[in-house]
């Protein structure tokens, strides 16, 4: 009796201790995804349902960007173009092996790259790849990617988290093994529960840091800030602002506050009256004050922007001021022929919930200039079709992309998603000059020029480009401070 | 009596075919479909009228429905619009997990239920009864989703005693799943353990008030054997109504726990499948807890018709 009491109580303490110290046991990191929709269910990069948090770790690219935003080398160790670059030459690394230990070669790149473009798999990375016409094999160990155009920032774009290296041939069970040259191997797949990821002891940067990584499927948002709370993660880079304060002083985690390119905005149509003056568009801009925005509506936690959608990190960054200029902006209207004002309707949704708060900031700033602005709200599941593009003026939201793609898919004259209407000769000249150009600084001043119309000219008003909070255990160590993409997971470590 | 019950069951199948009408109504008028949802910003051309054909959203609305229920009767639920698997795929599992913690929250909740209420009523108006009282009416008035997350802030995050949310895949053995089900099923049966125990309080208050107990009290009959005998047959009976009508209610406070907890059941699936606009599996869920409300509800009647001769004998002569 007296035994059986023991064994109950040493097994029920032994339940205890491992509950309370499972969550210890060195060097495994762990991770959560939000499943995303369509549900993240495979490991093929390129495909809408890829499950991005395991790639990264599994797969290289040709070239990253490293800590201060500029490309760097990867599995490539060497590139160039010829004098119009519109060909590019990459060297590749040598002595790499894939996971299953075959070896990389330029097969594998050519292979790689040109799936993206199989119009059978519609892979959302298509556009990277678009002014890619053929990749020619030169040797075991280098590729010649020829251009339909001249694109002096060509390996910017296979930056692209999604362009990653997978072994020729392997495009059918890819999305189930995730093989790659990556640091971390996968040792069993489950995109609803936990993947566990195995450390890469060949891995051509040095064995990792880590044993292991556990990738955790939780699909709601506060369950991913409790699971960081009770240490069942050890780092959550969606947590919401407002929860700042849970984290702040704790000596369990380390907050950081990274700047991203992500950003939101207002399209004023310059093909609508009156928006269609540019002196109207430029009246609205000056009208508001992007500070108190910051301030209001993010707490601080965004970097304001002149209008540009470059990130603040980026290289090609037009810098310069734009202080709320109320008097100015009430000239411009005048001269426009609206000596009392306008009347405009914001269009917003809960689809970005900041866009309503905007919306009434933005209220109050223009009518200091004489705009009468009403703040309407429609349904947040048909923003995009009913609303965007449609309505005179709606709100709209971008994620982060290099200056040369950003500045195409959003102006340009001839582009899909151009949602202000925006058209200028000279803005796409610039562009056309910039890609074409192989001089760094002649280069950078296109794309700055570019910008400068846009601040003079453009229909979108953007405010600030929005920082993300990062919460991580402080157990971990070596983590870099940059955007998910462009850390160095074979250096982490965890105590 | 066989009637009866064949009556019962038709009425809970068109009671099913007006849910999944409404459901199916319900989820249509709302602004966007499962394209937009998934599409986003690629949401015209080319691509949103591809992605109507794939998935069959071109039809008219009355078509799609037709052929839909034909394969839900037998027993065919069809595919799911977002992760493009078979539903009947999807929610075994997941039906699995939900059964497991609802059936630990009866389990645990429901003697519970019947200790408390019985302990409160037998010492009406003294101390237990004002210490029990006092905490059931607490924990009915507080939402599970509130009463989940102070649960893990204290037991998971001050204690660390547990863990705080549910890590398992959907397919996790029970064995590996009663671990991670404490919690959630501490918070889904404090409130439908209080309700429960609140009805059987009054309802054993109401039986010890009656003539015939009065009479075997005056008769003699010693106290504990009253009780038995006499007091709680009569008393429990109609608790099986509300102990059903509670189990009922259990779905619903699944869905709140489950999300909490990141359960991986019924519930969580629901959440997803309402925001993923996946009208099949969303259609699906409905009438798999419909049925679930529905046949809780008949095997109550049933029941209460079997134990209870004075009902069966009211029947009959109708």
């Amino acid at each position: 009796m007296k035994n059986t009491f023991r064994l109950i109580s040493v097994s029920l303490l032994s339940i205890l201790l491992s509950f309370s110290f499972a969550n210890a046991s060195s060097g495994t990191f762990k991770i959560s995804h939000d499943l995303g929709f369509g549900k993240d269910t495979n490991l093929d990069a390129i495909t809408k349902g890829r499950l991005f948090q395991v790639v990264i770790m599994t797969q290289n690219r040709l070239v990253r960007k490293d800590l201060k935003g500029k490309v760097s080398e990867e599995l490539a160790t060497k590139w160039s173009a010829n004098a119009d670059a519109t060909e590019w030459t990459f060297n590749l690394r040598k002595g790499v092996k894939f996971h299953d230990g075959s070896d990389f070669d330029a097969e594998d790149v050519k292979y790689s790259l040109m799936r993206v473009k199989d119009p059978d798999i519609g892979s959302p990375a298509k556009k990277s790849m678009s002014s890619v016409t053929d990749i020619e094999v030169v040797d075991s160990h280098t590729v010649k990617m020829k251009l339909n155009t001249s694109f002096a920032d060509f390996p910017l774009l296979l930056t692209d988290y999604r362009l990653r290296m997978i072994p020729s041939g392997s495009g059918d069970t890819i999305g189930k093994t995730g093989i790659g040259t990556g640091p971390f191997i996968v040792d069993k797949f489950d995109a609803e529960g936990t993947t566990i990821l195995k450390a890469n002891p060949n891995y051509w940067e040095g064995a990792p840091g880590l044993a292991e990584v556990h990738v955790i499927g939780i699909p709601d948002g506060e369950a991913r800030v409790q699971a960081l709370l009770t240490g069942q993660i050890h780092m959550n880079r969606y947590v919401p602002f407002s929860q700042k304060k849970i984290f702040d002083g704790n000596s369990k985690f380390d907050v950081s506050v990274v700047p991203t390119g992500n950003w939101r905005g207002m399209v004023m149509r310059t093909d609508t009256a009156p928006f269609d003056n540019p002196k109207v568009r430029k009246a609205v801009r000056l009208a508001v004050d992007r500070q108190e925005l910051v301030d209001l509506v993010m707490g601080g936690a965004a970097t304001v922007a002149c209008d540009t959608p470059v990130a603040p990190s980026d290289q090609y960054r037009l810098k310069m001021k734009c202080p709320q200029d109320i008097k100015k902006a009430k000239k411009l209207l005048k001269e426009a022929g609206y000596p009392n004002g306008i009347d405009m309707v914001i269009h917003v949704s809960t689809k970005e919930p900041t866009w309503p708060t905007i919306g009434e900031v933005l209220q109050q700033q223009l009518a200091e200039a004489g705009i009468k602005a009403e703040v309407k709200m429609t349904p947040s599941k048909s923003y995009w079709n009913e609303t965007w593009m449609k309505k005179p003026v709606a709100m709209t939201r971008w994620n982060e992309r290099p200056a040369d793609s950003a500045l195409h898919e959003i102006y340009h004259s001839g582009a899909k998603w151009n949602e202000s209407y925006f058209k200028n000769p000279d803005f796409d000249k610039n562009l056309a000059d910039a890609r074409g150009e192989l001089n760094f600084n002649k280069r950078r001043k296109a794309y700055r020029n570019a910008q400068k119309t846009l601040w003079e000219e453009s229909g979108t008003m953007i405010p600030y480009h929005v920082s993300k909070l990062v919460v991580t255990s402080s157990k971990v160590k070596n983590l870099d401070e940059v955007e998910v993409f462009s850390v160095r997971w074979h250096k982490v470590n965890i105590d | 009596m066989f009637f009866l019950v064949i009556k019962r069951i038709l009425l809970g199948l068109i009671t099913l075919f007006i849910v999944s009408l409404i459901t199916f109504v319900g989820v249509e008028v709302l602004p966007g479909d499962a394209c937009t949802t998934y599409l986003e910003r690629q949401a015209f051309g080319a691509a949103l009228e591809a992605c109507y054909e794939r998935l069959g959203l071109n039809l008219p609305a009355y078509e799609r429905y037709i052929s839909w229920a034909i394969g839900v009767l037998q027993g065919d639920f069809g595919y799911s619009l977002s992760g493009e698997m078979k539903i009947n795929e999807v929610l075994g599992p997941k039906v699995k997990n939900s059964m497991v913690l609802a059936s630990a929250s009866i389990l645990i909740g429901i003697p519970v239920a019947l200790l408390l209420g019985i302990i409160t009523a037998l010492w009406r108006d003294k101390l237990p009864d004002i210490i029990i009282s006092t905490v059931t009416i607490f924990s009915m008035t507080i939402p599970e989703f509130i009463s989940a997350t102070l649960l893990i802030l204290i037991v998971a995050i001050w204690l660390e005693w547990l863990p705080g949310i549910v890590i398992v895949p959907s397919e996790a053995s029970i064995s590996e799943l009663l671990p991670n089900i404490i919690l959630p099923v501490i918070a889904i049966s404090m409130i439908m353990t209080a309700h429960m125990a609140r009805m059987v309080r009054s309802s054993v208050i109401q039986v010890m008030a009656s003539d015939y107990v009065q009479m075997a009290i005056l008769k003699g009959v010693p106290y504990w054997k009253m009780v038995f005998k006499h007091v709680l047959p009569n008393a429990l009976l109609p608790a099986i109504n509300v102990v059903a009508l509670t189990i009922a209610w259990l779905l619903g406070g699944v869905v709140v726990t489950e999300v909490v907890f990141n359960y991986p059941g019924l519930g969580r699936l629901v959440i997803e499948s309402i925001s993923n606009r996946d009208l099949p599996v969303v259609q699906a869920l409905a009438i798999i807890l419909a049925s679930i409300y529905v046949s809780i509800n008949l095997i109550a009647d049933l029941m209460t018709l079997m134990l209870n001769p004075r009902l069966k004998s009211l029947q009959i002569k109708k």
